[in-house]
């Protein structure tokens, strides 16, 4: 491990201003929305304390984009390099899912890949806890574990500076004036307020442990009315996958421009009704209580099968924005329970 | 090849050929040679219109031009309905997996289709023509609505059940004044004597209400799930395992299907819908 300490955040972010444009989150109402760094200064810089509202993924898949032209070709443009500052252990974990998906090896997303090999990330450990976050739940930390290239943690005098990558290396080691020594004491520090994160988020979310892993209660609640019963409180806003950092379902369009032929590709929810028509009328997700239950299926069973991961980093962002009132935490509670006694009502049989 | 996988290669329709009321057949030749195996399936652009997956229905020894065989189901279908010889179109793919032909030698394949399902069999079909000797036999059992719903009326009658290796009947839902063959939903004309069930596979395409009960009847003649072979249709959109749209439980369509075998998909409770 490899860290170093530096009293203010500002002369860290001017440097990698310097190099790439820089992102970073301000909080704007009560949330945390990225905005681009501006080095003048006007603007305090600040620690976000929590994740940002605004999921990671729209920067690596826009919300629209352009995906192909006829008659003439398109191919990927280059991406110039880029930072962003702030992110938490659940958004480096939503990168390693989306990952998963849009840099595999039989067909990589070139646009995807571009954006991603040339994205600095910057975390930083989580020195609250938001109200909906519940990511222990799904094995994560308050506190960057991997995929970063640095992680900046907030201690009393300053910031502990840790590369995670060569990228990270690279730059600490070219920017020796900005940084000091670190410390046992420091890091000592660092590890006190780790645990203390860690400890509140346990607390937090003492009462959702569920009776067994969320993918054998999901995957034998099938026929559980639970889903039908959600689906009352929810508007069908499909806030819950566009704010989502791991949901990246998206479909195709097209369109005629002035001279050419443009095909888009547009993030779609499945919680849209038509999400899963097709062309002959048949639609296997007619009914809400059907797509959500087939979201939660995506989630933590299907994906889980396929990669080897929960498709959930349990960030709460779904929770904090969702127009209805329906928390998956709950939603996972209630089928937990449902589950148990079925199978308590198993044994006794 | 373009490194950008949703970038179709351009083609152009240089014959339709209608098959009955709503299905035509589409001829389309690429700007590049086009390779597939039967059973795989194409994502087709009308440029500023939409794109919709198909699986081709021509042979997949002729490189140089695709046939896609097209019922009017909805928008795009619609539209390319509406298509003149000389539209421009894009092609991606192929994408997905093809049936496993080399798998099947020394066995009797029973290919059980209906309506519009019929267009990927005559891909299959074809493909099996080409090395007929490799099987026991080929036996068809096809659908449709009425006569003039049968789609590849001119081979499908004629010539290809005098091929040596083949044997095909048909029905009807509804017949008219000149039908004097069967009259019921394809499965009324199988029959577990069709084929010796054990050294059999089946290959089975249509519509999905179709497929449930045709999967239905074949295990009831003792076919192993292993050995049924099933075309899945979904909404599919991207067609390489990104999207989403297409997923049947752990599965893409796009990318592990279409073709599955009964037995791979089984365990999942929405399939037929
Ligand atoms: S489902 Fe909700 S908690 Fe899980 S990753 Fe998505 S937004 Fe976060
Ligand atoms: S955010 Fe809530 S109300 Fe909106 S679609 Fe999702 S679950 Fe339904
Ligand atoms: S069509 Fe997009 S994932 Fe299969």
């Amino acid at each position: 491990m490899e860290t170093v300490f530096i009293n203010k955040l500002k002369p860290l972010l001017d440097a990698v201003a310097e190099q790439m444009a820089l992102l970073l989150p301000k909080k704007t109402g009560e949330h945390y929305i990225y905005s681009r760094y501006d080095p003048s200064g006007e603007i305090p810089v600040e620690f976000n304390n929590i994740r940002p509202c605004t999921p990671i993924k729209e920067f690596l898949l826009p919300v629209c984009e352009l995906a192909a032209t006829s008659p003439e070709p398109l191919e990927p443009e280059d991406v110039k390099p880029f930072a962003i500052f702030g992110l938490k252990d659940c958004d480096l974990r939503s990168i390693e899912i989306l990952d998963k998906v849009f840099a595999d090896e039989e067909f990589r997303d070139p646009f995807y890949v571009k954006r991603r090999e040339n994205m600095f990330i910057i975390s930083s450990d989580c020195f609250e806890v938001g109200e909906n976050c519940f990511c222990n739940l799904f094995g994560g930390r308050p506190f960057a574990q991997s995929g970063f290239d640095l992680n900046v943690s907030k201690v009393k005098d300053g910031f502990i500076i840790e590369a995670g990558s060569q990228k990270g290396r690279d730059f600490t080691e070219k920017h020796p004036q900005l940084f000091t020594e670190t410390s046992g004491a420091l890091l000592a520090e660092r590890d006190e307020n780790r645990s203390r994160t860690q400890r509140r988020l346990e607390q937090n979310n003492a009462e959702y442990q569920f009776d067994a892993p969320t993918k054998e209660i999901v995957e034998k609640s099938q026929d559980s009315e639970i889903f039908d019963v959600e689906a009352r409180n929810c508007v069908e806003c499909q806030a819950c996958t566009r704010i989502c950092p791991t949901c990246h379902c998206f479909y195709l369009y097209d369109t005629k421009q002035k001279d050419y032929f443009a095909k888009m590709k547009m993030w779609d929810s499945c919680m849209r009704v038509g999400y899963a028509a097709v062309a002959g009328g048949a639609n296997p997700y007619k009914i809400l209580g059907d797509r959500i239950k087939h979201r939660l299926l995506h989630k933590f069973v299907y994906f889980l099968d396929r990669y080897g991961k929960d498709m959930c980093v349990g960030c709460g962002r779904c929770v904090d924005g969702c127009a209805g009132e329906v928390d998956i935490r709950t939603v996972l509670k209630k089928l937990s329970e449902e589950f148990k006694d079925k199978e308590k009502a198993k044994v006794t049989k | 090849m373009s490194q950008n996988p949703y970038q179709p290669i351009n083609g152009e329709i240089v014959d339709i050929i209608d098959e009955s009321q709503t299905i035509k057949t589409f001829v389309i030749v690429p700007e590049e040679k086009f390779k597939f195996e039967a059973g795989q399936f194409v994502e087709l652009t009308l440029p500023g219109e939409g794109e919709a997956p198909f699986t081709p229905s021509s042979s997949p020894a002729d490189t140089e031009k695709i046939e896609i065989t097209i019922m009017k189901a909805g928008r795009v279908t619609g539209l390319l309905h509406q298509c003149k010889k000389g539209q421009k179109v894009g092609i991606r793919g192929p994408y997905g997996n093809g049936y496993p032909i080399d798998d099947f030698v020394g066995k009797y394949i029973y290919i059980v289709a209906g309506g519009v399902g019929l267009a990927p069999m005559r891909s299959v079909f074809l493909t099996l023509l080409d090395r007929i000797n490799d099987f026991k036999s080929v036996v068809c059992r096809l659908g449709a609505r009425t006569p003039d719903n049968f789609i590849f009326k001119n081979t499908l009658f004629w010539s290809w059940q005098k091929i040596d290796g083949v044997e095909i009947k048909l029905t009807v839902d509804k017949a008219d004044a000149d039908w004097d063959g069967n009259v019921g939903v394809v499965t009324t004309i199988c029959d577990k004597k069709d084929v010796d069930v054990k050294n059999a596979v089946a290959v089975i395409c249509g519509p999905p209400i179709g497929m449930k009960y045709a999967t239905l009847k074949l295990l009831g003649f003792g076919f192993d799930a292993e050995n049924i072979y099933l075309s899945m249709e979904k909404n599919m959109s991207c067609g390489i395992g990104k999207c989403g749209h297409c997923m049947i439980g752990k599965y893409y369509v796009c990318k592990d299907g279409p073709v599955f075998t009964y037995e791979q998909i089984k365990q999942y409770p929405d399939i037929w819908d």
